[in-house]
């Protein structure tokens, strides 16, 4: 699982430069939430594109994760990107405030899409293309929000687990501080994604790097030492968060349809 | 004789981008006095085509980006990557060898990857045959990508006396380790040297690099000599335009050393591939 570290780095901002190119677009821009994922794209981004050309959205929800707010605005200014920091809460508050939400998810969700609502709008306004922050952890056991976090126009750290980033951010020069800080959604305060997960990053990544990148069967897995329960419920994660990685079903009626048999590649024409 | 190997990313379904491309590669191969120029599988056309497959295909004897490369050709012989229409509505993915203004021989892929991220069955026909030609340089042999992952098509060169094998790819690449390098690339080079070694014969491999769809192809092109030694290597994932001087003489030298070629026996591996394959059961 461990990764040549400058092996990647080339890699991911040949990538982003090369879908930059390809997109015509010389600007990229991202939400920066002083975490581990949104900070080792920011600094892959000013890499491959020049700090000039990032600009960082800082999105908070009032005054929580003021912590993490700081934390991003010091990467702001450690790598010289351009930035804006937007209150999301008036636009979260008032519509709950009609509609009152069930649970503390559903809050969270309206969150991220309030984020990513903003940042297409800013890629419009500042003619800027989106990198996604989604790492492979997440999108494999579903840990995003659909059209929330998830969207995005090219996603760079897609193919890395979460515990492979943390080894890139050493090498990129990401403050400790970042790389040691506890991961969290932050959909609500004192929420992190290990609790909520009920495993730590390193045992859910050498599970799915076994599941997924080996393909060794469920049994061969638990016997080689892992938890039923834990490898289970990774299991259970993959497959019921399977409608956040495709687009939704198209019923077949013609002879021939989107997502069936209309195949074009992705870089049509670009 | 001096070989040069394009190292390019091909635009996705432009061919006259890609016709620019090539000749810009040509006019820097004749200032360099290169004899032979290799382009990577499908240079003329990129390569996830998918349903643009049938937009992109050409009957090379009348066609106008064929008729330029054949005039090219009479400076220097090149390999160039394309769709083939053979007969009408069967698409191959071809290989074609050009020189003296004329095309020698055009290798039709016989081993479609269709697994895992390739979908090849699905868009192209299959090829047949795995043939030498006569070159100025030498009997040669070509193969496309996943060909040259079956042993037996590069058994069949060798039987066939090919002493140049050249392998156009568009090899993404997968895997990584401590390397700076993608693993996949380790798995064409293994091949590389031992193929080149058991047939006592040069092995022209050239890659492409660039992403297509977020398939990033790994580059790595490389030339073997017929003792299996790697003689030139290309950057991986990186552009790049490889040039070597080979002497097609020293197949003969390694030949008295290593006589495999003098000791095979096709007859027999015929007769018993015959046996063996009869005994397949439905």
């Amino acid at each position: 699982m461990k990764i040549n570290e400058s092996f990647i780095e080339k890699i991911l901002t040949t990538f982003i430069k090369d879908e930059f190119s390809k997109f015509k677009y010389k600007k990229g821009i991202l939400g920066l939430s002083g975490g581990l994922d949104s900070s080792v794209c920011a600094f892959l981004a000013a890499k491959a594109l020049t700090p000039a050309n990032v600009t960082a959205l800082i999105l908070p929800y009032g005054k929580s994760f003021s912590q993490d707010v700081e934390d991003a605005k010091g990467i702001i200014t450690l790598l010289g990107l351009k930035s804006k920091t937007i209150d999301i809460s008036p636009m979260v508050d008032i519509y709950f405030s009609k509609f009152p939400a069930k649970n503390r998810i559903q809050k969270g969700n309206k969150m991220a899409r309030e984020r990513m609502s903003i940042l297409y709008d800013f890629s419009s306004r500042e003619n800027a293309l989106i990198l996604g922050t989604s790492n492979k952890t997440e999108l494999l056991l579903g840990y995003g929000t659909i059209h929330g976090d998830m969207a995005c126009a090219i996603n760079p750290l897609g193919d890395l687990y979460k515990t492979q980033i943390r080894q890139l951010a050493g090498h990129l020069g990401v403050p400790e501080k970042i790389i040691k800080k506890t991961p969290t959604a932050g959909l609500w305060t004192g929420q992190t994604d290990e609790k909520e997960l009920g495993l730590t990053y390193d045992k859910i990544d050498r599970i799915l790097f076994e599941l997924v990148d080996k393909r060794i069967p469920k049994k061969d897995i638990i016997a080689s030492g892992f938890k039923k329960e834990a490898v289970e419920k990774i299991i259970r994660l993959i497959k019921t968060s399977e409608f956040k990685r495709k687009l939704p079903p198209i019923p077949k009626i013609s002879s021939r349809t989107v997502g069936h048999d209309f195949l074009y590649p992705y870089d049509w024409d670009r | 004789m001096k070989v040069a190997l394009a190292q390019i990313s091909p635009y996705l379904g432009d061919m006259n981008k890609n016709l620019d491309l090539h000749f810009r590669y040509i006019e820097k191969a004749k200032s360099k006095k290169a004899d032979l120029l290799v382009f990577p599988e499908l240079s003329l056309t990129g390569y996830t085509l998918m349903d643009l497959v049938d937009e992109v295909a050409l009957v090379p004897d009348r066609n106008p980006v064929f008729k330029k490369l054949k005039t090219a050709s009479r400076e220097l012989s090149l390999v160039v990557g394309f769709v083939e229409e053979l007969e009408r509505g069967l698409f191959y993915n071809s290989a074609a060898f050009l020189s003296g203004g004329k095309i020698l021989h055009i290798h039709r892929k016989v081993f479609l990857p269709t697994f895992g991220m390739f979908d090849e069955a699905r868009f192209y026909a299959q090829g047949k045959n795995f043939h030498t030609f006569p070159t100025p340089f030498g009997k040669a042999g070509m193969m496309i990508c996943r060909d040259f992952l079956s042993y037996g098509a590069s058994y069949l060169l060798f039987a066939g006396g090919a002493e140049i094998i050249i392998v156009i790819s568009a090899a993404p690449g997968r895997g990584t380790a401590q390397e700076e390098a993608y693993e996949s690339s380790r798995m064409w080079e293994i091949m590389g040297e031992t193929i080149s070694r058991f047939s006592t014969v040069f092995l022209v491999y050239c890659n492409r690099v660039g992403f297509e769809d977020g398939k990033n192809f790994a580059g790595g092109s490389f030339i073997y000599s017929p003792s299996g030694e790697m003689i030139a290597q290309a950057a991986y994932i990186d552009q790049d335009f490889l040039f070597c001087n080979i002497d097609p003489k020293d197949v003969r030298e390694v030949r008295k050393k290593w006589p495999y070629k003098r000791d095979d026996r096709p007859e027999i591996i015929l007769e018993a591939l015959k046996r063996t394959v009869s005994q397949y059961e439905d």
